[in-house]
């Protein structure tokens, strides 16, 4: 079908003004609507504007409509419950879009959704493994890093995760994003753990207390959920090591010349997936945007504008300069040879079968440290914690 | 007794031979890793569908029912191992032990099922959450492989031991990728020699079980150890102690697996349901530690952290360790010894580090030094190889600063071990079993030979009641010069000789009868009487041969003492030429 629609424009587009025309008559706006988009805002956005979502409605003459994401399922559960969706495409975390497909918030995506390269190799042997996966596809990789500022730290810089942890040679406040992943992993990392063995140790009460007792050292903590603001506070000095996504650190530092730099070193990398929500207004439209973003030449262009890695092999090698600071984007890419020689593989089947009782063992960890006096929460061992799920 | 036939010539066909040997080694290293691989693999497939591994525990969608899995899980397990230990000629599950007594006696000759089913039971064992160790039975699995193909190509028992250790050293190196630790393990616990022509052959094994390991494991080192410090100067002195404590826990540990099987012997349940007993057991013991579960990988890791664990809980742990594995392996769960040793090893080391952190308050930079020489300290003297135990702490961390303090540490642990208890667990078990392998090979070979191999009945037997005039001319006529005396019904009653019977018939009052003039301090042999205990004889006394008797009386025929001296110059030359020849 997708294919046929792009292959006769001129037939669509009269189909359209056919289709347009009759809604006026009828004063239906059903088929007049946009595509709604959810996407995570930012630097993020605006790449994803100039490469996907423009070049989108210049294609197939539907216009696009973006909301703001911070993750999460909540939102989309009420949504489905309610059959109220308001989205038909959701840009989302492979290990959130796992737990969501467990859960049938998701519609089953068809194997022959992305389109082959164009030397005609087939997309499965294209992109990356373990991208095509029941209800997402994943697009690209991005990755969550720690940055820190260049002026901060005289004579020295921080070349090891265990660096984050180190208050006494980096002294200074640190930014953490308000989530158990990648901090947990960063934990146990900078005790001297190596990164294949990090879920299963995390999979143990006294894997997580070890991580949270390291986590207790950094003392007060600027904890983030949107993800601009590790970049905000890292460019107002109020902090001066920062975790946060590869991307927005690159803006910032390359597009605005922030005086930070990426510590690459234990970088959890993690897979950024398209899905198509249940009850979705238009499932149709929204699998051609999917075959459409997903092209070699669109995840190209998007990886031009900003460093995520593109998740299928004929993309990655097309990946050139930056179309207006003529940066090279290739050494700013999450999967660089250089950049992921430590990069740890978010484990994200253990996260969607393990989200909800870490979140709430993290937060109450959180809630212990903020109340004066609190005490730390018991490891959730497997067999007590049946009731948190 | 088999001798190998005398050396062909040197040249072209010799060398032939030896590249083909090597190339069997190669084959028997290649296919020994590949089933070491799997086997591996087998077994964290079975801790992730039986919710054994703390990954697959916390993933598990059901927590509630995983009290009940915990216990059910071993104990099933259990139960189906002990049924199928029953199928062995022995009941009991096949370990590195039988491989070293094949090959320390020259037997060779693996059996086949027996080397099958205790790696599938040991597979089951530990996929089920058994605390017992792999290597071993990779260990064993590998000897039996290597085994299998000397039968096949109808090699000579020396050849047959060559692939055997081929077997062991692929064995090691695909599970520790580590080749070197692979072949001196081959060298050190099986073979006990060196020979070049065994060492190409080995080292080719070792080699293709390492690239396999590679390519098809992909696993993450043991124990990882990131860039460390070195210790201060003061430091090595404490690593040599704790080599010495940590000898007295290997002791205790090799004590608490025996005593527990001696336990067993007299316990009041069928031998195929004490294994069900030892998982329920343990089960029940994990759900208050989960630490003791199986090999105990995590427990491991956490070791070498510095704070994991606090001092009580080392110990808990340490003491539950040793007490599990002794009753897995006691109570007839199939595994090995080493996995365990390495945990109990490290937390014993752990616990050192953390005790001298808390006396001296210095910081715990070296603290993985500490877990490593605690676990070289209880391993080493356990699997009686300290070479090997260094060389899995080179090969695994590559780190050669570890490796000085681990070589300091076990530099005391193996004498002391080797003097209060023995060489190895392997050696305290086979002389239980009769074979004592403490004064050497020559020895053992001896041991295990039986003189009624060269009994023969080409002797003079003569009736009790003959005539001294009889009897010499009885003598003189078949050319000996002695004689014994046995009657009707096949009684010994000594032996006389010629020298004897001619005095007594020279002397006045001669007497009449052949029973009066026999040797009585002639000792004699019994059916079990082997070639060393008959060697051990043959230095009282002189005379032609020795009869042997049984427990009733009864005459089987007779060792001649040239026989004997022939048989051990025979062995001797045998070991000789599997020992020092080239090829």
């Amino acid at each position: 079908m997708g294919r046929r629609v792009r292959g006769s424009l001129p037939a669509v587009a009269l189909l359209l003004a056919a289709v347009l025309l009759t809604m006026i008559a009828w004063g239906s706006p059903a088929l007049a609507e946009p595509l709604r988009v959810l996407s995570w805002g930012g630097a993020y956005e605006r790449a994803q504007r100039d490469a996907l979502f423009t070049p989108y409605t210049e294609q197939s003459g539907t216009d696009v409509e973006v909301s703001r994401y911070a993750g999460g399922l909540d939102a989309l559960r009420r949504a489905v419950a309610a059959d109220e969706v308001p989205w038909d495409v959701i840009d989302m975390t492979r290990s959130q879009a796992m737990a969501a497909c467990d859960e049938g918030l998701l519609q089953p995506l068809p194997q022959d959704l992305p389109a082959p390269a164009p030397d005609g190799t087939p997309a499965d042997r294209d992109f990356i493994s373990g991208a095509m996966g029941t209800c997402a596809l994943t697009h690209t990789l991005f990755a969550t890093v720690v940055a820190y500022r260049a002026d901060a730290f005289p004579g020295r810089r921080p070349a090891r995760i265990a660096d984050l942890f180190d208050q006494q040679r980096f002294p200074g406040p640190r930014a953490l994003q308000r989530t158990p992943a990648v901090n947990l992993e960063w934990a146990l990392l900078a005790s001297g753990v190596p990164r294949e063995e990090l879920y299963r140790l995390l999979s143990t009460p006294r894997g997580l207390t070890l991580a949270l007792e390291t986590l207790d050292t950094l003392g007060a903590v600027r904890w983030w959920e949107d993800g601009e603001k590790p970049v905000e506070l890292l460019l107002d000095g109020q902090v001066v090591m920062a975790s946060g996504y590869n991307g927005r650190f690159f803006e910032a530092m390359v597009q605005q010349g922030a005086p930070i730099e990426i510590l690459w070193d234990g970088q959890v990398q993690e897979h950024e997936t398209w899905v198509i929500p249940r009850h979705a207004r238009h499932p149709q439209a929204a699998r051609d945007f999917i075959r459409f973003a997903t092209s070699t030449e669109r995840l190209a262009a998007l990886a031009g504008r900003i460093p995520y890695g593109p998740a299928r092999e004929s993309a990655a090698v097309q990946v050139g300069r930056h179309p207006e600071s003529g940066v090279d984007m290739r050494l700013h890419i999450p999967t660089h040879p250089l950049n992921d020689e430590r990069a740890i593989v978010k484990d994200e089947d253990w996260y969607a079968r393990t989200l909800t009782r870490m979140n709430d063992y993290f937060t109450a960890w959180l809630e212990a440290r903020e109340t004066p006096g609190g005490k730390a929460p018991a490891a959730p061992k497997p067999a007590e914690a049946a009731s948190d799920d | 007794m088999e001798i190998d036939a005398p050396p062909s010539p040197r040249g072209l066909l010799s060398v032939l031979r030896f590249l083909v040997l090597i190339v069997l080694g190669a084959v028997v290293g290649g296919v020994a890793a590949l089933f070491a691989a799997g086997f591996v693999r087998g077994v964290l497939w079975l801790n992730e569908i039986l919710l054994i591994s703390p990954r697959s525990r916390m993933m598990f969608a059901l927590p509630e029912w995983l009290t009940l899995t915990t216990v059910a899980v071993p104990a099933l397990g259990g139960l189906i191992v002990g049924r199928l230990h029953q199928t062995l000629p022995e009941r009991r599950p096949h370990t590195p032990t039988d491989a070293i007594a094949a090959v320390q006696t020259r037997r060779g000759r693996l059996p086949l099922k027996a080397g099958a089913v205790s790696a599938f039971t040991a597979m089951l064992s530990l996929g089920a959450g058994a605390s017992v160790g792999q290597y071993g039975p990779l260990v064993h699995l590998g000897a039996s492989l290597g085994s299998l193909g000397a039968r096949l190509l109808r090699l000579s028992r020396s050849d047959d031991n060559i692939t055997i250790a081929c077997g062991v050293a692929a064995a090691i190196a695909t599970a520790f990728n580590a080749p070197l630790a692979g072949i001196v393990f081959a060298h050190e616990v099986v073979l006990r020699h060196y020979a070049l022509r065994a060492f190409a052959p080995i080292a080719a094994a070792a080699l293709v079980g390492h690239v396999i390991a590679t390519q098809a494991l992909a696993q993450g080192a043991l124990f990882h150890v990131a860039e460390t410090v070195v210790p201060r100067a003061w430091e090595f002195a404490l690593f040599v102690v704790i080599g010495g404590l940590g000898a007295l826990l290997a002791g205790g540990y090799i004590h608490a697996i025996l005593g527990l099987s001696r336990v067993a012997q007299r316990l009041p349940l069928r031998p195929e349901l004490q294994p069900a007993l030892a998982g329920a057991l343990l089960g029940v013991a994990a759900l208050w530690v989960p630490d003791i579960l199986g090999m105990g990988q995590e427990t491991l890791r956490f070791a070498t952290i510095a704070g994991a664990f606090d001092s009580g809980e080392l110990l808990l742990v340490l003491g539950l360790k040793v007490a599990a594995t002794a009753l897995c392996l006691g109570l007839g769960f199939s595994g090995g010894v080493f996995s365990p040793a390495l945990v109990v090893g490290m937390l014993f080391g752990a616990l050192c580090g953390t005790l001298v952190g808390g006396m001296t308050g210095i910081s715990q930079e070296t603290f993985v030094f500490y877990a490593v020489c605690g676990m070289v300290a209880v391993t080493a003297p356990v699997i009686g190889a300290p070479l090997t135990s260094l060389l899995i702490v080179f090969e695994l961390t590559g780190n050669y600063a570890l490796t000085t303090a681990a070589l300091a540490s076990v530099t005391l642990a193996s004498p002391i071990a080797a003097q209060l208890f023995g060489r190895s667990l392997f050696d305290i078990q086979l002389h239980q079993r009769g074979l004592d392998l403490s004064s050497g090979r020559g020895q053992a070979l001896l041991m295990d030979t039986r003189v009624t191999d060269y009994m023969t009945r080409e002797c003079v037997i003569l009736s009790p009641e003959a005539s001294l005039d009889e009897a010499i001319a009885s003598l003189a006529r078949q050319r000996h010069a002695e004689a014994y005396l046995v009657d009707a019904g096949w009684r010994f009653h000594g032996c006389v000789t010629l020298a004897e019977l001619e005095a007594a018939r020279q002397a006045a009052g001669a007497p009449r009868r052949l029973l009066e003039c026999r040797d009585e301090t002639r000792p004699t042999l019994c059916a079990e009487t082997t070639l060393w205990a008959a060697m051990a004889l043959l230095e009282e006394v002189t005379g032609e041969a020795l009869a042997v008797v049984d427990d009733a009386g009864l005459f089987h025929g007779v060792v001649y003492e040239v026989t004997i001296a022939r048989a051990y110059l025979h062995q001797s030359e045998a070991l000789r030429r599997e020992e020092h020849d080239h090829g």
